[in-house]
């Protein structure tokens, strides 16, 4: 009776088949689903069936998200085109957590300068950077990025205004339709202006041409230097004569 | 016992004029074309009782579980015992539903054979083995049980296919050539592109952390994919 009692509390969630089983135990093959133990139940749950993973479920859900607002994205992109035409410099900054304060500064300082700090989305940009002959500056817009733009390259007032707030990092900049990266800013703006530049182009073009007529003239101007010193020795000659002379003249 | 002989189909321009046989989708008609009678009682001169032998349910049916002479069936998806008055059901069900000039109905499983004993009720414990009450076949997880087959199609036969796998003792499911091989691939895929490095196989054969302790010898033998009679789904 107690059998028949115990086998009615088997199909418990918690009941273990520890000591029971040993007492009654049912067979391997039974009509009802007999209680897995734990450990087997780890065992089952460790070594489950992991199915492979495709490529092509990893990509898709990303396209889907550029599809939102595409009128907003549209004015954006024809305001990037903009910039992008009437600015000589455009410069690629990172601002890690500036203050509002901060950046009213700085946009103060940079304007006096005619630098603009213009603000665009990331995926904007890259969409128009594929598009256009930009394309190698796709990779400088990751992370929170601010673009100063200006008509004229002023890269030395930039960096020097730079340096006044160390959060913002410079990380490119395209001058000119030439991308450069931190070092190359940095070099040109060490370059001297242009009228320099020029003058010693053109000194140095200059400088063959020179040397060579100073060595065609250096033999007649040689034999001229001669002959002034002879005429000038004479001179000196008939003066140390003369003056006997006039010596003698005037003592006699 | 009917000795079929296996056409073997080789492709060429004649394949499409004289190659009929089953394998190519062809329709071969036998002589009887209705399930015949299953005896409730096999004939035998001694009559033997036996004992239970339960794993004759439980695993996977390793031969019996592919299609022969007809294209549509039931394949049991799990373990079980069939009666005569099971094979009775699927004999006047079917045979009631197919038409006999172009469809035809034959039986993969035999007729009762492993004698059931009963003791009676209200009998007490002891006092020898009872005596047989019943005769059963016994089916495991994967096995055909009756096949269908004609100029007919799977939408024609389904209906009363389905009807007759919810009757049986354990559960079956309607399946043609391609669906059967198509399930067949796709456990055998699973097994090859699991990205698990870690098998139930693996750990149960190494014994690993001693986990032999809470294992049966039915886990070496099945992988954890069978439970008794039951098959557990989701394994590999």
């Amino acid at each position: 009776m107690a059998a028949t009692l115990c086998s009615r509390f088997l199909p418990k969630q918690s009941w273990l088949p520890l000591a029971h089983a040993v007492r009654h135990g049912s067979k391997a093959v039974t009509r009802h689903r007999k209680p897995v133990h734990f450990l087997k139940q780890k065992l089952l749950a460790v070594t489950e069936y992991v199915p492979p993973r495709s490529e092509g479920c990893a990509r898709n859900p990303r396209v889907s998200h550029t599809q939102q607002d595409s009128r907003v994205v549209a004015f954006l992109s024809k305001q990037v085109k903009a910039t992008f035409q009437q600015s000589k410099m455009i410069a690629v900054v990172q601002n890690n957590s500036t203050t509002a304060e901060d950046m009213l500064m700085l946009k103060h300082r940079l304007r006096k300068h005619d630098i603009f700090v213009k603000f665009f989305p990331n995926q904007v940009m890259r969409d128009y950077l594929a598009n256009s002959k930009y394309s190698n500056m796709e990779l400088l817009f990751i992370g929170p990025t601010v673009l100063f733009v200006s008509k004229e390259p002023k890269v030395k007032e930039m960096l020097q205004i730079l340096r006044g707030s160390p959060q913002m990092v410079l990380i490119g900049a395209c001058v000119e339709d030439t991308l450069m990266s931190r070092q190359g800013i940095l070099q040109y703006s060490q370059l001297p202006s242009l009228a320099t530049v020029q003058g010693q182009v053109v000194s140095g073009l200059n400088v063959l041409t020179s040397q060579t007529a100073a060595m065609l003239h250096r033999h007649p101007a040689h034999l001229s230097a001669l002959l002034q010193q002879y005429l000038k020795q004479r001179s000196e000659g008939t003066s140390e004569v003369g003056i006997p002379e006039s010596q003698e003249a005037t003592t006699t | 016992m009917n000795l079929l002989l296996k056409s073997v189909c080789r492709g060429g321009p004649a394949a499409a004029l004289c190659c009929r046989s089953v394998a190519c989708g062809g329709v071969v008609m036998p002589e009887r074309t209705k399930l015949k009678f299953m005896d409730k009682v096999p004939t035998l001169k001694k009559v033997r009782r036996e004992m239970k032998r339960l794993k004759d349910i439980s695993g996977p049916e390793r031969k019996l579980n592919t299609f022969t002479t007809g294209h549509y069936g039931i394949v049991a998806l799990g373990g079980g015992y069939l009666h005569w008055g099971h094979m009775e059901m699927m004999r006047l069900t079917i045979n009631r539903s197919i038409d006999s000039r172009t469809m035809f109905a034959v039986w993969r499983i035999d007729a009762p054979y492993k004698p059931i004993t009963s003791k009676g009720l209200g009998k007490r414990m002891g006092g020898g083995k009872g005596a047989i009450d019943h005769y059963v076949t016994p089916v495991r997880y994967g096995r055909l049980v009756v096949e269908l087959g004609g100029h007919c199609e799977l939408g024609e036969v389904e209906r009363v296919l389905s009807e007759v796998a919810k009757k049986l003792p354990f559960p079956a499911k309607v399946v043609s050539r391609e669906s059967l091989a198509a399930m067949q691939q796709e456990e055998a895929e699973k097994l090859l592109n699991n990205q698990n490095p870690w098998t139930f196989e693996q750990i149960a054969v190494s014994n690993m952390l001693g986990i032999r302790k809470v294992l049966s010898p039915m886990d070496l033998r099945h992988h954890g994919r069978f439970a008794g009679k039951f098959r557990v789904p989701g394994r590999v």
